[in-house]
């Protein structure tokens, strides 16, 4: 199965070192790395191609922001709801943070920078479980 | 208690065996002798309240009435009458005399019976003689006849009331027959003889008050002498004085006026402007805090309302002029109160708390309203810096809440890329091109890490700096210059050009590190978000204010920035993520604007430029 996965932080550092982990744990086939929400945002609603089925979304980026990111992809998280899972990935540690999270439907969870091995195969196991769910769609 | 009151509770008198009545004007039966209700055969409280008319039915033409009505006049008066008692009627005759009274106080008649028989003209005399000692010695009013002897020159008593005795504690033993001058002490000796003297000349009553020190305690008294010339082959002339005691009136009357003088001490003391409204008139009365809190000068007191109302706030005027008339004649509150601005005569505003209480008639209707103006200003003006430190405490605590979060987090991002890049680099080939370019990745993340510490480090010395006084002028020109020389190159290489039109002897109090700071980041800035679309223009200028402030303006037609996506000087904000930048030069600009008591504002237009406007 081929697993496409989308690293939206605009931390360089960040982003080469969650690639890297990601790889070390062969969790994707394909990584797009963005360092802007809004360059992401526009390849994922052009629907030339499927969506990714993992998002590690970053919260504190200028310009567009995690939050703004999440906003705007409302339209589309009928289509989107099931087929991409949206975790996102923040080096802070506020709790309200954990909470604002949960009034998204299309997060699937959130993880403090750095991220772990347990982290990644708890992933892994999760979109094993949800696969057959997922249907033919 | 008056006069009349304490006769009609004298117990002497009812217990009198004497035949005797005591009669209002309109000849009402009052009070009764134990005699009188032996004569008529009735208890005495069975008589009280009935007219004498209904009692004695007129032997003569003198009706009852018509005798009560002359002897009111001060006549003394015989009033002739059939007296119906149980089986049979008795022709009485009643002497009817008006009882000496004070000025507004109720006519009260003495009345005493004598059943007629047939009597001699000496024996007549007597029965006279005996009912007018009756009179004299019930009255509560001193009474005291002095025969004028040598022309005028001399007075002796030949008569005193058992009143005289009680009042002044002399036995009547010791007086009668002695003279005057024996008796009363100078200085009021000297002063009564004139008195007597007067009314002998003058033959009309003499009325004047005197103070006396009795043996029994100061009295005044109002003192009635009535000369009596008697006619026949000696002519002799005696003097009638009765004394109608006063001092409980007068004491009465002190009181009241210490009271009233403590009330003027009281409105003198207070610091409040007192007032009387007087709202048939619509005039206000004031007490003196008026003029002395104001400075107002009353030409006339009381004053027409709008006095008061012409110095109310305009924009005030309707909320509080208004208010008042409405709750004095729409409503029945008994007091109205506001705060309001009152103009003094120096043209400033005072805040005054003004609270009146209103006098209402039966039907609720407003008469008068007591109220007092008390000057808060003080209060208020402390009250006010109370407010604007307390938020100026708000505000930085807010502000170094974020500041806490703000440097939390962004320690938190390069420390967690530390942590990440060990654990990566435990895991894979040391020899692999991911192994270095994680290990120096790892390197660069600890030194952001330093790097966020010397931020905090730099924020705080400003932090610390703040209050501690050390200014100086400074002359802006010639900072900005040096400022500028580090950036020459970088403006140059870009082909921009920067206009500073700083006046030379412009001089601004503060510190010339902070100056230098703030234009080397605004114009480094400038430079670094100028616009592909145009050649750089920056432009440095002054203008002082109306309010002795000075505006440095740093303008520029660069790129430019959305300002709906949030405050440009938060720390490690960022706006454009093409450019490298950490995000505290513009949060330093502001620190050290504020330090310096100064404030920073930006407007900007995506696309057009940039525009940093500094106060001082």
């Amino acid at each position: 199965m081929q697993l496409k996965t989308y690293l939206i932080d605009d931390d360089s550092l960040s982003i080469y070192l969650t690639e890297q982990l990601l790889r070390a744990e062969e969790f994707s086939t394909v990584i797009h790395t963005f360092q802007s929400a809004s360059q992401a945002l526009q390849r994922l609603v052009q629907e030339k191609e499927p969506p990714p089925q993992v998002v590690f979304l970053d919260l504190n980026m200028p310009v567009m922001n995690g939050w703004q990111f999440l906003d705007a992809l409302a339209p589309y998280e009928d289509k989107l709801l099931g087929r991409c899972h949206i975790y996102i990935l923040t080096s802070s540690l506020a709790l309200s943070d954990l909470e604002k999270s949960k009034e998204y439907d299309l997060v699937s969870g959130l993880i403090h920078k750095p991220i772990d091995t347990e982290e990644i195969r708890a992933i892994q196991s999760q979109l094993n479980t949800q696969e057959p769910s997922a249907g033919p769609g | 208690m008056n006069n009349s009151d304490m006769l009609l509770g004298n117990v002497e008198f009812a217990q009198s065996p004497e035949p005797a009545l005591l009669l209002d004007a309109a000849g009402t039966i009052r009070l009764v002798t134990a005699g009188l209700a032996q004569l008529v055969r009735q208890p005495a409280g069975e008589l009280l309240g009935r007219a004498l008319a209904d009692l004695a039915t007129p032997y003569k033409a003198l009706t009852a009435p018509m005798a009560v009505a002359q002897a009111a006049t001060g006549t003394p008066t015989e009033y002739e009458a059939w007296l119906e008692v149980p089986g049979e009627a008795l022709l009485v005759s009643f002497s009817l005399l008006a009882l000496p009274r004070a000025v507004a106080q109720p006519c009260l008649l003495y009345a005493v019976a004598r059943v007629l028989t047939p009597t001699t003209p000496a024996q007549e005399l007597l029965e006279q003689e005996r009912h007018l000692s009756i009179i004299f010695n019930t009255m509560t009013d001193v009474a005291f006849v002095l025969a004028a002897e040598e022309e005028g020159r001399r007075f002796r008593f030949v008569f005193v009331n058992q009143a005289f005795e009680k009042t002044t504690g002399l036995p009547a033993t010791q007086v009668i027959g002695r003279l005057v001058t024996d008796v009363i002490p100078e200085p009021a000796l000297t002063q009564v003889q004139q008195y007597y003297q007067r009314a002998l000349r003058s033959r009309q009553p003499v009325m004047w008050q005197e103070v006396s020190e009795y043996p029994n305690g100061r009295k005044i008294g109002e003192v009635h002498i009535t000369p009596l010339f008697i006619e026949g082959p000696v002519r002799s002339c005696q003097l009638v004085g009765i004394v109608h005691d006063l001092t409980r009136q007068k004491e009465t009357e002190a009181r009241l006026q210490l009271s009233n003088e403590r009330f003027q001490y009281a409105i003198k003391a207070t610091t409040d402007a007192i007032y009387d409204w007087n709202i048939a008139a619509d005039t206000l009365y004031w007490g003196e805090g008026f003029e002395q809190l104001f400075g107002h000068r009353l030409e006339t007191n009381p004053t027409p309302f709008s006095k008061w109302a012409d110095y109310v706030e305009p924009a005030e005027h309707h909320r509080v002029v208004e208010g008042l008339r409405h709750t004095a004649f729409r409503t029945a509150n008994e007091f109205w109160q506001q705060e309001y601005h009152f103009r003094r005569a120096d043209g400033s505003w005072a805040v005054v708390f003004d609270r009146g209480y209103f006098l209402r008639d039966a039907q609720g209707q407003p008469i008068r309203m007591i109220g007092a103006m008390q000057d808060i200003s003080d209060r208020k003006e402390a009250e006010e810096q109370q407010r604007r430190l307390t938020d100026r405490l708000i505000k930085q605590n807010a502000d170094l809440q974020q500041f806490t979060y703000i440097i939390s987090h962004n320690l938190r991002a390069p420390l967690a890329n530390a942590l990440g890049y060990a654990d990566l680099l435990s895991r894979i080939d040391r020899n692999s091109a991911v192994f270095e370019e994680s290990l120096r990745h790892l390197s660069t993340s600890i030194q952001l890490l330093d790097a966020v510490l010397t931020d905090v480090n730099s924020i705080l010395s400003i932090r610390d700096q703040q209050d501690s006084g050390r200014t100086e002028p400074v002359t802006v020109s010639q900072v900005c210059r040096q400022a500028l020389v580090g950036l020459q190159q970088q403006l140059e290489e870009c082909g921009g050009e920067l206009r500073c039109e700083i006046p030379e002897g412009l001089r601004i109090l503060g510190n010339r590190a902070y100056f230098h700071s703030i234009f080397h980041n605004l114009v480094s800035n400038a430079i670094k978000y100028r616009s592909d679309a145009r050649s750089l223009l920056i432009e440095i200028q002054t203008t002082s204010t109306s309010d002795q402030h000075t505006e440095i303006t740093i303008r520029d037609n660069g790129s430019g920035f959305d300002q709906h996506q949030g405050d440009v000087f938060q720390l490690y904000r960022r706006f454009h993520s093409d450019k490298p930048g950490r995000g505290i030069g513009l949060f330093l600009v502001k620190a050290h604007v504020e330090s310096m008591h100064g404030q920073i504002a930006v407007q900007s237009v995506v696309g057009v430029g940039t525009q940093f406007t500094l106060r001082f």
